[in-house]
């Protein structure tokens, strides 16, 4: 167990170095610098800005100095953000994204998974197709399209909660709805199959003849084996929401760290872009282990070697 | 003579009663044609292609220009879907926009698909050092969270080919994609981004079929390692990779209405639904049509892609229970 641990850390240093290469050279790449401005800067301003932010160092040694910084989790200055270090901004703008995260990642399971238990409990029956078409309709309506809708209708209309921004737990609900439909969705369709697969086991019948209630034979026997799958989709989907909070954050107005991205392309700001990159891929490498160490924990028979 | 006529018979008898042989194909199509949401998401889909090719003709009103009186004009019985903030009619830039939708999720599976299926079937095919090299290379792109590498890409081309320089590489490539309203660099973004699952799964199947009896027979019989591959592996590994690849068609729609969210997908005033979200949703609250007619469009394309997409797996693998 320990040993697959530490062999899942080292496995997210190639990664890292890839990533953060190809991030590097995409960024420099890219013709315009983050000191271009609608009135042209004198070129000694310019010359002075880029060696304060070391700009003017070949681009070999940029990088090496980056990454030697990345380690001591020293992220640098922002660029377009005078004032602020990288490290101000994630630890301003990560906890907004994580909490949106983490509250669309509830709705997604605690909806998603018991919407497939049922369907497959009753297949065939009118609630099986009732769920499987919402989660199909779930899966269908992207959060660009399912924002400004759940806007209208709760915020605009019913007026139940806030039209965007963020700050108090009743800013999260429309926010965590539009970010989890989707993953919900996908959730109970997996749920849903996996557990259909799994009814036909051998041990279910075992346990079924042993005369254990059919509501324990469902939850406990043929649930928890049921839910492999669905942790496999736990980690594209956690990735998902890292990437969906873009555009939702930009929806709802809310300062996480989806909506700053996007700006800090446009800017140039090359220290925010490399440092939240970074961050993504991280976030989605510790997601991936976490899923695979869970594994584990839902079917003992799993060993990792 | 006559038992040999008796057998003879009698095998014919026993021909006749044996089920003609099906090829894959004919069974996958027969369950796909029976799946009834299966068939009505085929035929939207149809629609919109239809719609899509004919959107000059059919388009009431020019989606590049407006008049500036029709600004942000409710639905009415001139302009059914109203009009955006320039005044441009939305039915019409919903029409044209059924053609950026429709060439992304075409295009861009074609093109993962092809790069997917070259690199997996050279990975598999070949095995040993090459296959653990490629391989390797794929598991570590895997860590890299696919919209962040198209965002990059996105950045790099439209900044690095936005040049006008007759002659030159760069000015080629930026006068295509201008001729194409920004889509070209979207059709090569998701390509470049979107073949790894593919190649992973199509490498996968390789590797089982190539130990099958059938392909060790054909190599006994002294087959060349080409006839081999496209002969006799690659057509059993396609079925399993159409599936993958309609199962993803809508994830290239959604890359596309998301990069023309952010502003990094089609230029103005090329009508991406995406763009138009975008452009709607600042203005919802007393404009609703502005967000409502390509929010609607997006999700009933994706309704019918996500139901032909579950239609051609069930097809395909029976098992699967519905």
């Amino acid at each position: 167990m320990l040993q697959f641990v530490i062999r899942r850390i080292l496995w997210a240093i190639p990664i890292v170095l890839v990533v953060s290469s190809i991030t590097f050279m995409l960024m420099h790449s890219v013709p315009g610098g983050p000191f271009d401005a609608e009135k042209a800067l004198p070129q000694a301003i310019i010359d002075n800005l880029n060696a304060k932010y070391h700009l003017d160092d070949p681009l070999w040694k940029q990088y090496v100095d980056y990454m030697w910084g990345f380690i001591r989790f020293d992220l640098g200055p922002s660029i377009s953000y005078r004032s602020r270090t990288v490290n101000d901004i994630l630890a301003q703008q990560w906890p907004v994204t994580a909490l949106l995260g983490l509250a669309s990642f509830g709705v997604a399971i605690c909806l998603g998974i018991p919407l497939g238990v049922i369907s497959a409990i009753k297949q065939n029956s009118l609630i099986d197709y009732g769920s499987m078409w919402i989660s199909m309709l779930g899966l269908s309506i992207p959060n660009m399209a399912m924002g400004p809708l759940l806007i209208w209708i709760f915020a605009l209309n019913l007026k139940w909660f806030p039209v965007a921004t963020w700050g108090s737990p009743i800013h999260v609900v429309l926010p965590a709805i539009t970010l989890g439909t989707a993953f919900m969705a996908m959730f109970a369709r997996i749920t849903r199959a996996s557990m259909l697969q799994v009814v036909r086991e051998e041990y279910i019948q075992t346990a079924r003849a042993k005369g254990v209630r059919e509501i324990w034979v469902m939850l406990k026997h043929t649930l928890r084996n049921a839910l492999i799958p669905v942790m496999t989709i736990a980690g594209p989907a956690f990735a998902g929401m890292m990437t969906g909070s873009m555009i939702v954050e930009r929806i709802f107005a809310i300062p996480g760290i989806g909506k700053y991205y996007v700006t800090s392309v446009g800017n140039r700001d090359y220290p925010v872009i490399m440092a939240t990159t970074l961050v993504f891929a991280l976030a989605v490498v510790v997601m991936n282990m976490l899923v695979d160490i869970s594994y584990g924990i839902l079917d003992p028979r799993i060993r990792y070697n | 003579m006559f038992k040999e006529r008796q057998i003879r018979r009698e095998i014919r008898k026993l021909s006749r009663r044996t089920p003609k042989a099906h090829s894959l194909w004919r069974d996958a199509w027969r369950r796909l044609i029976r799946n009834k949401a299966a068939i009505a998401g085929g035929l939207i889909i149809f629609a919109l292609i239809i719609i899509a090719a004919g959107a000059n003709w059919i388009a009431p009103y020019t989606y590049t220009e407006g008049r500036i009186q029709d600004n942000y004009l409710h639905p009415n019985s001139e302009h059914w879907m109203g009009c955006d903030f320039m005044g441009r009619d939305i039915m019409s830039r919903i029409i044209y926009g059924a053609r950026i939708s429709l060439s992304a999720a075409f295009v861009g599976a074609l093109t993962s698909f092809f790069i997917g299926v070259i690199y997996g079937l050279t990975s598999g095919f070949f095995g040993g050092k090459v296959d653990n090299v490629m391989m390797r290379f794929v598991d570590i792109m895997f860590g890299f969270p696919t919209l962040i590498l198209i965002i990059l890409l996105m950045v790099y081309f439209k900044s690095t080919f936005s040049v006008i320089e007759p002659g030159t590489f760069r000015g080629v490539m930026s006068a295509i994609d201008r001729s194409m309203g920004g889509m070209f660099f979207i059709f090569i973004g998701i390509g470049v981004t979107s073949w790894l699952g593919m190649a992973r799964l199509i490498r996968g199947m390789v590797l089982s079929v190539r130990e099958k009896e059938y392909v060790e027979a054909a190599r006994a019989v002294g087959a060349p390692r080409t006839r081999l591959l496209f002969r006799h592996i690659f057509p059993n590994v396609l079925g399993p990779a159409i599936v993958a690849q309609a199962l993803q068609i809508p994830g290239f729609i959604l890359y596309e209405a998301f990069l023309s969210f952010i502003g990094l997908g089609v230029n103005p005033p090329t009508p991406s639904w995406g763009m138009m979200l975008s452009e709607g949703y600042v203005g919802m609250r007393s404009h609703f049509h502005l967000v409502l007619w390509p929010a609607v469009a997006i999700s009933i394309t994706l309704f019918a892609f996500n139901f032909l997409g579950d239609g051609v797996r069930d097809a395909f693998d029976p098992r699967q229970t519905r």
